[in-house]
């Protein structure tokens, strides 16, 4: 994304007189910105199937040292992941190595007395010798633990729980909510805190879960320090660096006590391709530097997603069957998350003469011709967002959908004018235009829906921001609290990427402050900005309320840093408000 | 005061100071309490109601006794999102194809008129009243609104008679109506007790401030809260509320729309050749329903003629065949039904017809409360369900909750309990 930084450095420019011109350097800079039995194991014991090293030669420079990995459960199924390195030159990206045979269990009990499902999947170069198998037949809302087995080599072993039936109706579900983790800016403190907690039953990532930036390019602060620099070296564009960089964050300990722990619901946004991607390039890809075609190199990027996500793309397990990312996942009449996918069909944002961080007075930000979502998305969210459907819509939202502007005026005053001029945005003057607030007709219609079908509950859960928000979103932002709510949104902070107070270098709570009290005055609706702290979130859902618990981490340079509460709000059934609780779940 | 609309086979019954009329089936135990059953059932209609309403501070009455029963959030009215419809669906369990009551206002091709459905005759199958009845069980009926006592004729065992009402809403206040409701419950104590509050509806109708401030209706909201009130004092003050499951819910909820906001689709459909002269409207505020009055060999052609008409028109959110399965409507109900978006109203056939902000009868007055409480075993303390509850599971619940069984063909809605 573009703007964090546009919030962040606008607000600056206005409280500290600072800076009014930017180059593209700058805007990467400030980050936010630019941007079965012990028998049956037994049994599983094989000879190897290729020629080469012992089994305890491979273990030894681990075979599964990518870990393992869950992701989108349903009632009857989970998706489970590793990636195998059989020989010293099947390294990541290389294309070498031998196809091999994995094979694979899923037992109810950690120590795999009780093995209900297994078998073998069949891998190689052709594949970066990932893992990907959709288990199925299975029971809904159960722990079920899983393990792979190359040549005698034990993978570790994970763990992963099955949605409730569809006509259940369970208490409460509790989910990791993270985003924007930069690996050069710091450690993974945020995906360790989750790890350590038991009482979840998913992990939603909202996107950046890798970042495409060489050393020195986008780290830890206003100098861009890097804490753990990027491999490979540079850029990642071709499908080797993709598959490079997806296997260094893999290699990652937080990240991987994380994946074993819960199965992941992900999404991606423009990191995992390209700063600033919408359909047709990005803010971050120069054919002109010799990064040839966007759309290639995006194919790549998801190939490379493809390959090394616990995600079904296009509904399945399968690799290159289609790169539809955009899908729901049903949780018994509680919930059902739909996680979008907000890059692959949009526009390009609108171009502002001024930078980013001021508000931008374009009124093409509202063109009826422009999206975010594209048309099959939006239709497909507006199902998503009806009533019959589970009781708490919880969109899984790559960027921010509450409007966050200066000066609107009240929409019946600001549509005559443009029947004639056209000329002003229809929600006042945006800060941060990759945001939905980009692409306001898009917004328009979702909640045109949810209050022309009077649907309640609906739940955005977001990242993108490297801030934490708790926001109601208004009919009409600027008459507001006047009016109705179409509902909430909370959105997480980031695990490493960079927030106002490192790109700025100002000690938090100073310069920060005034930026988000600025912003909470001019917009009546955001209950709750921080744009200091890192770390991860956890959403937990009742019949009753949506609660969303911010937790934060000390110096993400500090490996062991402490986590610590920060604050929590919460929002009660049919209301579209939010308050402040006191007390995490 | 007048008297009961029917005579004949009835006794009358004037009780309390405030002169209320009641009329009673001749031949019922009408002083003795009950039945034979000790269990209490009360349906509690805020008409109007939107489930927001209850969070908004005015009510903490309804709110304490939503909280502390079973609540379910995910309420829905069923269209048309009119009141008879829906109230009629509460004590039938039965959706309009199989009561024969759609909407308010339906054109009558028989008589060649618009007029509202409030006689006795327009529902056309059997309501939970005469069920419990025929077990030897009492029903009274505390209807506040002219037309909802007109079309439950004599189905209860005792009737309030809506009186004194005002002018032009014609609804009895609230204040009335729970007088009413208390005196039934201290002098005749039906085994079930239907009631509805029309104060919430009627100034919300009448809100000039419904897209803004909402002043009238907040200060029907609060008054109406005191009004519940005073009727769950009563059965704790009667010895009633161990006995007692109270279902509160709402018919419809409201949407509001300025007076730059109406829809008229006469004209539009007028300047068809095919349709000229050939459609009937029955405006209902947040839906229209539309009559196809031509040759049956060009109804199919005229359906999707008027459904194209009617999309191209501003305000308007979608325009059904009535046949569409999921509507459930039956022939009363036309050919065509349209909806309006929020915001928008209705006003057929001229822009002077509909002249009140406040109007349901579309998909945005879809969300309504619906909780039960009271002290019987059998009502859950506390809880919360995700389940979808709709204005049809009134009449199964109550049923299961005395024990009667399911009418021929079985419950469109289903027990919530």
């Amino acid at each position: 994304m573009l703007i964090a930084a546009g919030a962040c450095l606008g607000a600056r420019s206005v409280v500290l007189g600072g800076v009014t011109t930017l180059d593209r350097r700058t805007l990467l800079a400030t980050g936010t910105a630019g941007a079965a039995t012990l028998a049956v194991a037994a049994h599983l014991d094989g000879p190897a199937t290729a020629a080469g090293p012992t089994a305890s030669e491979r273990a030894g420079r681990g075979v599964f040292r990518h870990g393992v990995a869950s992701g989108d459960p349903l009632p009857d199924a989970v998706l489970v992941w590793t990636r195998v390195t059989p020989t010293a030159a099947s390294l990541p990206g290389s294309g070498r190595g031998p196809r091999v045979e994995v094979r694979w269990e899923l037992a109810t009990d950690p120590g795999f007395r009780r093995v209900v499902r297994r078998g073998t999947f069949q891998t190689g170069p052709s594949r970066d010798h990932t893992v990907k198998v959709d288990v199925t037949g299975l029971a809904p809302a159960t722990w079920y633990h899983y393990r792979f087995r190359y040549d005698g080599v034990l993978s570790p072993v994970g763990r992963a729980r099955t949605a409730p039936a569809t006509d259940a109706s369970p208490d409460h579900l509790r989910f990791g909510v993270v985003s924007c983790a930069n690996l050069q800016a710091g450690w993974f403190s945020a995906y360790r805190g989750l790890a350590e907690r038991d009482d979840l039953h998913a992990v939603l990532h909202l996107g950046d879960y890798l970042y495409e930036y060489g050393p020195g390019q986008y780290g830890y602060g206003i100098d861009d320090r890097d804490i753990r620099p990027h491999q490979p070296a540079h850029e990642m564009v071709t499908l080797a660096d993709y598959r490079q960089r997806h296997a260094q964050y893999k290699e990652d300990p937080d990240l991987q006590a994380l994946h074993a722990k819960y199965p992941w619901i992900v999404t991606w946004d423009d990191h995992e391709v390209a700063n600033d991607a919408y359909r047709d390039g990005g803010e971050n890809h120069d054919p002109d530097r010799g990064e040839g075609d966007f759309h290639l190199r995006r194919a790549r990027a998801h190939r490379a997603y493809d390959e090394w996500m616990p995600v079904r793309l296009d509904g399945t397990a399968r690799l290159r069957d289609g790169d539809r990312l955009f899908r729901r996942l049903r949780f018994g009449r509680l919930a059902e998350i739909s996680m979008l996918d907000l890059r692959s069909y949009r526009d390009q944002q609108v171009a502002s003469p001024l930078p980013s961080p001021v508000p931008a007075p374009e009124a093409g930000v509202s063109d009826p011709d422009r999206t975010i979502t594209g048309r099959q998305q939006l239709d497909w969210l507006k199902g998503s967002l009806s009533r019959g459907r589970a009781q708490w819509k919880i969109i899984g939202n790559p960027v921010m959908i509450a409007p966050v502007d200066f000066g609107a005026l009240p929409q019946d005053l600001v549509d005559p004018v443009n029947d004639v001029t056209g000329l002003l945005p229809r929600d006042g003057l945006p800060y941060n235009v990759d945001q939905w607030d980009g692409y306001t007709d898009d917004r328009r219609e979702v909640f045109a829906h949810l209050r022309d079908h009077q649907v309640s509950d609906a739940l955005f859960v977001t990242g993108d921001i490297h801030s934490g928000w708790a926001c109601e979103l208004p009919y009409d932002a600027s008459t507001y609290p006047v009016g109705d709510s179409a509902g909430v949104e909370f959105v997480c902070s980031s695990v490493t990427s960079n927030n106002l107070k490192d790109i700025t270098g100002t000690p938090p709570h100073t310069t920060s402050t005034a930026v988000e009290e600025t912003i909470k005055a001019n917009n009546r609706h955001i209950k709750y900005l921080n744009f200091d702290d890192h770390g991860f979130s956890v959403l937990d859902v009742t019949p009753l309320r949506a609660q969303m618990d911010w937790y934060v981490i000390g110096d993400r340079a500090d490996r062991d840093t402490p986590i610590t509460w920060s604050v929590s709000y919460a929002t009660r059934t049919g209301t579209g408000r939010v308050e402040q609780v006191q007390e995490p779940v | 005061m007048s008297g009961p609309v029917a005579a004949g086979r009835r006794t009358f019954l004037k009780a309390g100071a405030a002169g209320l009329v009641f009329s009673t089936v001749a031949g019922a135990p009408a002083l003795a309490a009950g039945g034979r059953s000790r269990r209490r059932a009360y349906v509690l209609v805020v008409d109007g109601c939107r489930p927001d309403e209850i969070d908004s501070g005015l009510t903490p009455n309804l709110a304490a006794l939503r909280d502390g029963g079973l609540r379910f959030p995910q309420a829905s009215s069923m269209p048309v999102m009119e009141t008879i419809p829906n109230h009629v669906m509460m004590m039938t369990g039965l959706r309009p194809d199989r009561t024969g009551v759609p909407a308010n206002s339906v054109y009558d091709r028989d008589l060649g008129e618009v007029r509202d459905l409030d006689r006795p005759s327009d529902i056309r199958c059997g309501t939970l009243l005469g069920r419990l009845n025929r077990r030897g069980l009492t029903t009274g009926t505390v209807l506040s609104k002219t037309y909802l006592y007109g079309v439950f004729g004599d189905r209860a065992t005792h009737r309030w008679e809506p009186s004194p009402t005002l002018p032009v809403s014609e609804h009895a206040p609230d204040a009335v109506t729970i007088d009413a409701a208390i005196t039934m419950l201290e002098e005749l104590d039906p085994n079930l007790m239907f009631v509805n509050l029309g104060d919430i509806d009627r100034f919300g109708h009448a809100d000039l401030t419904g897209t803004t401030l909402r002043v009238a209706r907040r200060l029907a909201l609060a008054d109406t809260d005191l009004q519940v009130q005073r009727f769950l004092d009563a059965l704790t003050a009667q010895g009633l509320w161990e006995h007692s499951m109270v279902i509160v819910l709402a018919d419809h909820s409201m949407d509001w729309s300025t007076p730059d906001r109406l829809i008229g689709l006469t004209g539009p459909l007028a300047a068809d050749p095919l349709l000229a002269g050939r459609v009937r409207i029955a405006d209902n505020g947040g839906a229209d329903l539309l009559y196809w009055t031509g040759p049956a060999a060009q109804r199919a052609e005229a359906i999707e003629r008027m459904r194209t008409v009617a999309r191209a028109q501003e305000g308007v959110l979608a325009a059904y065949p009535r046949t569409a399965p999921w509507l459930r409507l039956g022939p009363e109900a036309g050919d065509v039904v349209v909806f309006c978006r929020a915001g928008w109203r209705f006003s057929d056939p001229d822009p002077m017809a509909n002249p009140i902000p406040g109007n349901h009868g579309h998909p945005a007055t879809r969300s309504i409360p619906f909780f039960i409480g009271g002290g019987h075993a059998d009502v859950p303390r506390r809880a919360t369900s995700s389940r979808v509850a709709r204005t049809i599971d009134v009449a199964p619940t109550v049923a299961g909750f005395f024990g009667a069984g399911a009418p021929r063909g079985g419950y469109d809605g289903r027990n919530l309990l």
